[in-house]
């Protein structure tokens, strides 16, 4: 393997500008010179590097203008500045930056994708350098940002930059542990913006002078091994390694038969082994649609294609599969995957014929298993998940905040919140026995029911609900509980009315405003009954007492009638109130009446009848009289009358006709009668 | 400020707190700032007295001067606690007097005019045709991109879509098998509610006849009591359970499973938010004092993700607010206090 030991210093300067002036020549993004490191063997490590991509903000110290050479490397230091002095640690970063210093936010996606990147490390035989430095071959990456972990390490880093990858700092490590890479939360999470914007599609390693250069570019290019003819020869002066530096075009290929001829062939290369074995296949498994622009990227099933140099005499373009689960014979996430990919080798090339140039089937498989034993070594990714995983946590430590943006300030500081701690107690201030969500719930359950049932909230309802913490509603559909809802309001409306109806009740509960009720029904029954039995009484004296006094003015109705009728009512009630003067009088006069009544005193001898009666006057009763005493057989020979205050005293002397002799009580009955009859 | 060890410690230059004469529950942000002070910010808040007389206050907050005032002329009753407050975003007042428009809802939702010196009612939607019988409202939601669109939820399943600028109402959808307790619009013409049924619909005006479930709680038929959908990011939502300290976080391309589950409360949550300006960071307050500010990975770790910061309250958080007139401001509310801490 290349064992040329150079170390950094030993590396030109004009490294720098070659880099420099082979990357602007092709356009292409970035362009990296990863050499053995001197400190640690073994390693590939970032040794010098050309940024050409996009800039988002341009810092310089001097108004002097800088032409488009010197703007470049003055980037690219800057670059370097600023990843050297976040690695450096966080303490006080800012201030050792110079003013002019780029800040994290300054920077595009792709500059950060370069920036990380000067923090790989890569043993040799892994990752796409090491790979490259072991095989010799060059590599030409095709859509890079979609390939796999293990052939490609940065890729996530590739596709979804940096920012977006320090975002999901703790996720990372999982991810390619499991060798599974989730695109579907990356894109996602970070936005389209981030996911695109750092996509380095294309990246091409080929070892040079002990190390590998690297070039990336955002766009999709195809392979063109043409191309790394072009950097190697045209550019850079560098001698040749062995069993690298042959690269070999991509061959058989319809579309690029121009490239075969490409005028800066090394002549080398054509010495060397074609093997269109692969490429054909992989043109038959590309599209039909074969057009000149030869590799198809659009297939559904598959994503890319990666070509990689093979051969062990040769430099091939090997074709890798991308992850994709329709490929049924090919599980990446598994060891067997270079089984699978020896397998598919073989498949194809018994499936494909061979189409151009000079083939050699069994080197072919040759060195299929060559790599395959390379690729079991590469399939170990811990070391590049460490890798990671340190590169990030350093540099987030020092840009985190930064980098979630200025709006996002979580400076603890000035906040009133304190970073998360696990195990901070929290004091329990109530009894956990307490509703959880209490006031929650009493704004979603109660309140609204509160609306429904107005004032009134009987405690035994309260007490169903706190049970179950439901309303009703969950029984049946809405229209029942609506209705139902609506009776219960109305039953409440009226149990308030009640209630305003019944005096001196302080008590809400319905149980409470029906007892009251009964009371007061009962006591208002019987009140009214008194009072009725005491007007009918009123009543009468009232119209005793008329009759003693001036008659005319008394219409008939008064005295006739027993019965009270609405016209009568009032008329009485008129009369009762001015006559409450002579109520006293009535009374008394009652009472006298009352004595009155048994004022018939009969006194008999044998036959005669000696009647004294004392009675009411009025009009008629001493005929009546008369006529009684007559009925009863008696012969009224002297009658005695006086009538004083309308009273009538009668003293009456009668034979008795008849054959048998009246019973004095018979007689002074039928006298009372006669009296009393009204 | 009680000095307890378990509270945080709040300095008085990074939060503010205003005691109120009653409990409070309704909190809201408004849109616009003073005429008189630019700077003042316009804060609702709804009392929660169990009876009939509640009252709504509306206090300023400068957010330079870390001071609070009230002014006793807005404020008015209503009757039974507001359920929920919200000022109209983005609100376009006329240049010539200040007014912000505040929504309540309880029995009804009502519309008030808040002037510079005194609040005005301005109407009451009432959607029952006999005057007899409501459906109380438990929350409401007004729409950001269409500001007289208002949708309302309702304890009797449905879901009530006002115009309120003509007053009437452009649609009403039964929107779940049992009551409704939070809606919240996506886009102009999507919202999403959640039901005791426990589920989460999404509904789109567009074709109402139709809705979709994105998540059912695991527990058939526990409530989802609060729904929260990310502004920034129309794909995610979140919600919380009842008697739970779960915080699910949904995202709508995926339905029925969750993103996530945050649960590192350790009693029950009571409200959530995301944040105005973030489309990855979410707030909960919960039973156990505590409000987390959580940033939502795009992958879990296996041992679920923990929040990013915490602050300690003396009791149980009802009520929070993450307005995006002042994005480094929250506001919690708790037994009588509302407090206003920086993010």
């Amino acid at each position: 393997m290349a064992t040329g030991v150079q170390n950094q210093e030993s590396v030109p300067k004009n490294l720098k500008k070659q880099l420099a002036l082979a990357v602007r020549d092709i356009q292409w993004g970035y362009a990296i010179f990863w050499s053995i490191s001197a400190r640690r063997p073994g390693v590939l490590e970032w040794a010098d590097g050309y940024y050409n991509g996009d800039i988002k903000t341009r810092k310089t110290v001097q108004a002097v203008e800088l032409n488009a050479d010197q703007l470049g490397l003055q980037r690219s230091e800057q670059l370097r500045e600023l990843y050297e002095s976040l690695s450096a640690g966080d303490s006080s970063p800012q201030a050792r930056r110079p003013s002019a210093a780029l800040s994290p936010e300054d920077l595009t996606d792709t500059e950060w994708y370069y920036l990380v990147c000067m923090s790989f490390v890569f043993n040799i035989g892994q990752g796409l350098p090491g790979r490259t430095l072991s095989s010799g071959q060059s590599i030409w990456l095709f859509n890079a940002h979609h390939a796999e972990s293990k052939v490609f390490s940065r890729s996530l880093l590739a596709k979804v930059g940096a920012c977006a990858l320090i975002l999901a700092k703790p996720i990372l490590v999982n991810t390619l542990r499991n060798d599974s890479l989730v695109y579907v939360f990356m894109a996602g999470n970070f936005g389209n913006r981030l996911s695109q914007s750092a996509s380095i599609q294309t990246v091409v390693c080929f070892p040079f002078s002990g190390g590998v250069i690297e070039l990336g570019v955002t766009d999709l290019v195809l392979e063109d091994l043409c191309l790394i003819q072009r950097i190697k020869t045209s550019f850079l002066d560098a001698p040749q390694t062995i069993g690298s530096n042959k690269s070999i075009l991509v061959a058989a290929r319809t579309g690029n038969d121009k490239d075969l001829a490409c005028p800066a062939l090394d002549p080398q290369i054509l010495d060397t082994k074609l093997s269109p074995l692969l490429d054909c296949e992989q043109l038959e498994m590309a599209s039909p649609n074969d057009s000149s622009d030869g590799f198809e990227p659009n297939h559904p099933a598959e994503d890319s294609f990666m070509i990689e140099g093979i051969n062990g005499g040769a430099s091939q373009v090997q074709s890798w599969q991308f992850m994709d689960e329709e490929f049924s014979n090919c599980v990446h996430h598994s060891l067997n995957s270079s089984d699978c990919i020896s397998q598919t080798f073989v498949d194809h090339g018994n499936v494909v014929p061979l189409c151009q140039g000079e083939k050699d089937n069994d080197n072919g498989l040759q060195d299929v298993e060559e790599c395959n034993k390379t690729k079991l070594t590469s399939l170990d990714l811990r070391s590049d998940d460490l890798h990671y995983q340190t590169v990030l946590s350093a540099l987030l430590k020092s840009s985190h905040q930064l980098i979630l943006g200025p709006h996002f300030r979580n400076s603890n500081q000035e906040s009133s919140f304190v970073s998360w701690k696990k195990n901070v107690l929290v004091k329990s201030q109530k009894a956990r026995d307490e509703t959880p969500q209490k006031l929650l719930k009493k704004i979603l359950f109660e309140v609204p029911q509160m609306h429904d049932k107005g004032l009134l909230e009987s405690p035994e309802d309260n007490g169903v609900r706190d049970a179950a913490w439901r309303p009703e509603a969950d029984e049946i559909c809405g229209n029942h509980v609506l209705s139902e809802r609506r009776r219960r309001e109305k039953i409440n409306e009226r149990f308030m009315i009640l209630k305003s109806l019944v005096p001196s009740n302080s008590k809400v509960d319905k149980v409470s405003i029906l007892d009251v009720t009964i009371e007061y029904l009962q006591d208002l029954e019987r009140r009214v009954e008194e009072l009725e039995s005491c007007r009918e009484l009123i009543e009468l004296e009232a119209r005793m007492k008329r009759k003693s006094q001036d008659h005319v003015e008394r219409t008939s109705d008064n005295y006739g009638n027993n019965k009270i009728t609405n016209g009568k009512k009032s008329s009485l009630s008129k009369r009762k109130a001015c006559d409450i003067d002579e109520a006293e009088q009535e009374i008394d006069y009652v009472i006298s009446k009352d004595g009155s009544t048994d004022n018939v005193t009969v006194s008999t001898n044998n036959k005669d009848f000696l009647i004294e009666f004392r009675c009411p006057f009025r009009e008629g009763i001493l005929l009546e009289i008369m006529d009684a005493l007559s009925i009863l057989n008696l012969d009224c020979h002297s009658v005695q009358s006086s009538t004083t205050e309308g009273i009538l005293s009668l003293t009456i002397k009668s034979k008795y006709k008849g054959s048998t002799v009246a019973k004095v009580g018979t007689i002074k009955q039928a006298l009372q009668r006669v009296a009393w009859k009204c | 400020m009680e000095n307890s060890t378990q509270e945080s410690h709040l300095r008085s230059d990074n939060s503010i707190t205003y005691e109120s004469p009653y409990p409070i529950y309704a909190m809201a942000f408004s849109s616009t700032p003073s005429v008189a002070n630019l700077n003042h910010q316009r804060i609702a808040l709804g009392s929660f007295i169990e009876d009939y007389g509640n009252r709504v206050d509306v206090i300023s907050f400068d957010p330079e001067t870390l001071s609070i005032k009230t002014h006793p002329t807005l404020s008015f009753d209503h009757p039974y606690p507001p359920t929920k407050l919200m000022f109209q975003p983005n609100r376009k007042s006329p240049s010539s007097s200040f007014s912000d428009l505040l929504a309540s809802s309880g029995d009804y939702l009502r519309l008030w005019e808040v002037r510079e010196s005194s609040i005005e009612p301005l109407s009451v939607l009432n959607n029952s045709k006999t005057s007899e019988f409501c459906s109380p409202l438990t929350s409401f939601d007004w729409n950001d991109v269409e500001p007289n669109r208002i949708g309302t939820s309702s304890i009797d399943t449905t879901c009530t879509i006002w115009d309120i600028e003509k007053g009437v109402v452009e649609t009403q959808l039964i929107a779940h098998d049992k009551e409704v307790y939070d809606i919240a619009w996506g886009e102009a013409r999507v919202f999403a509610s959640v039901s005791a049924d426990g589920s989460v619909r999404i509904f789109d005006l567009r074709d109402k006849e139709h809705s979709t479930i994105i998540y059912e709680s695991p527990q058939p038929d526990t409530p989802l009591l609060r729904l929260a959908w990310n502004k920034q990011d129309l794909r995610y939502m979140a919600t919380i359970l009842m008697d739970s300290n779960k915080v699910v976080i949904l995202d709508i391309r995926s339905p029925s499973i969750p993103v996530a589950e945050l649960e590192r409360h350790r009693a029950s949550v009571n409200a959530i938010a995301w944040a105005p300006q973030s489309c990855r960071h979410i707030c909960s307050v919960g039973d156990d004092t505590q409000a987390l500010i959580w940033e939502l990975p795009t992958v879990a770790g296996p041992n679920g993700i923990d929040p990013l910061s915490m602050y300690s309250a003396g009791s149980e958080i009802n009520q929070l607010q993450w307005s995006a007139a002042q994005p480094d401001w929250i506001s919690i509310a708790f037994s009588s206090k509302m407090q206003l801490l920086k993010v």
